[in-house]
């Protein structure tokens, strides 16, 4: 089997396979790479196994007689990594070059939301949110996942903005998460990105036992809400980025907390998510756009370092927080 | 299974890229760039009362103060809604998100006016240092 990454990808070629007519049953070994297959054939191995191919082909997996070689290219890597740092300077120097300074009011209107959730987006925000995006949909995309998956996320985090805005706005009380909570959750995030990142650069197929690898179960609910009934993942994680410690929208949610009115405060909430839209959804749809073309290894590989990067401030960033480290960093 | 040169060239080139650009935005870099004095506190009735502006960052970033004497933090915010609006004060377990536009007095007692005290925005991007001496 060759495209095989992950526990998710397993349950996956499992659950195509067994829905044959024909097979009985289909386990998957991802630590060999192989796929033991059960059931009533006619033909010859070789065909037998073109036959089964053609039905994984969508979502990039191939299987065939003969054992698959490594074929981790690295050469891949002469092209992502020049990208990546590309992308991390120019992140860095975004960061330095002072955007925020342009909010120059402090009476929200809508028009003022929708801005400052434009600037959030390519903030510090971003290191956080759309880190955790890029690495969710990239991954996503590699385990054969379709735009719904991307399209439920981005559902799930406009209507949680606007439900849980609305809720800000009448009861009065901003919802965010306390001090250690929040080192938690940034520790928890830093984490998941760090183990998607590994996963994306794709040169652990010799070490697959001791790759890291999302539980089963976990990665089959995010990555996989197309191919079975499990649309609430998406969309809950869509919902859970409310909680995610961005600063913006943080903020935002004490003014939404002002305005006193469901209506209001949803409104402003669902704005401001507006704003953080045309990154992220670049982000999600790109990289499933990407995932299509010749030179997805590249992108991947350019994702996975962008992701480690960002896996890696979030996480000095955090245990600075929790005054553990002095902060490497002031933008 | 092997690099080749392009690829070894190419890593080489963006390693010392990316260390040049997190020299950029290291702490130390950008208090050396930004002024030759850094500020002190000044004390009004025996409090001590130092003023740090929250926006797109904190200013200023270092700030002199004297140690044991009973202290205001006075962070005033005009219009700021990114992350420099959520301070965290480890040392203190403090943390608050402030209001977009305003100023908020963070007591410290005279007992805990002591060494250097971190106070960061809560995802860690921005900072800002009090010596107490």
């Amino acid at each position: 089997m060759s495209g095989t990454h992950c526990a998710a990808c397993a349950v996956l070629i499992e659950q195509i396979l067994a829905e044959q007519a024909n097979i009985e049953s289909a386990k998957v070994f991802l630590s060999s790479r192989q796929v033991t297959v059960i059931g009533i054939f006619s033909e010859s191995p070789e065909k037998i196994a073109e036959e089964l191919s053609k039905l994984v082909q969508s979502h990039g997996y191939a299987i065939s007689v003969e054992k698959q070689t490594n074929d981790a290219q690295l050469g891949d890597f002469a092209y992502a990594v020049p990208i990546a740092a590309a992308v991390i300077i120019a992140f860095l120097l975004l960061q330095k070059a002072g955007l925020t300074s342009l909010i120059t009011s402090s009476n929200v209107s809508y028009g003022t939301a929708f801005v400052i959730g434009l600037i959030a987006s390519v903030s510090s925000c971003l290191a956080i949110v759309g880190g955790l995006v890029l690495s969710l949909s990239a991954s996503s995309a590699k385990e054969g996942g379709t735009w719904r998956t991307q399209t439920l996320f981005h559902v799930g985090r406009l209507g949680g903005f606007f439900i849980l805005g609305g809720l800000v706005g009448l009861l009065g009380n901003s919802l965010h998460l306390g001090l250690t909570a929040n080192i938690v959750l940034s520790v928890a995030v830093a984490l998941v990105m760090f183990i998607l990142g590994v996963n994306l650069l794709d040169v652990f197929h010799f070490t697959k036992r001791l790759q890291l690898t999302m539980p089963a179960r976990f990665g089959k609910h995010v990555m996989n809400g197309s191919t079975h009934d499990h649309y609430l993942a998406p969309l809950l994680v869509g919902v859970g980025t409310f909680f995610l410690p961005c600063g913006f929208t943080q903020s935002m949610q004490l003014y939404a907390l002002s305005t006193g009115t469901f209506m209001q405060g949803a409104l402003t909430m669902f704005v401001f998510a507006l704003g953080t839209f045309p990154v992220l959804a670049l982000l999600s749809f790109g990289s499933l756009n990407i995932a299509h073309k010749p030179w997805k290894g590249i992108f991947f590989k350019t994702a996975g370092i962008i992701v480690i990067a960002l896996a890696l401030l979030n996480f000095t960033n955090a245990l600075a927080t929790a005054g553990v480290v002095n902060p490497l960093f002031n933008f | 299974m092997h690099m080749n040169t392009q690829t070894i060239v190419s890593l080489a080139v963006s390693v010392a890229l990316v260390g040049w650009a997190f020299w950029i935005v290291s702490p130390k870099s950008s208090t050396g760039s930004e002024g030759t004095t850094i500020p002190t506190a000044i004390v009004v009735d025996g409090t001590q009362i130092i003023d740090i502006r929250a926006k797109g960052g904190y200013s200023p970033r270092r700030v002199v103060a004297k140690a044991g004497v009973p202290t205001v933090l006075r962070v005033s915010t005009n219009g700021t809604f990114d992350c420099s609006s959520s301070v965290v004060i480890p040392k203190l377990s403090y943390q608050k998100f402030l209001q977009p536009s305003g100023t908020e007095d963070i007591t410290i007692p005279a007992e805990q006016a002591q060494g250097t005290l971190q106070g960061l925005c809560s995802m860690g991007m921005y900072n800002f240092q009090i010596k107490f001496e």
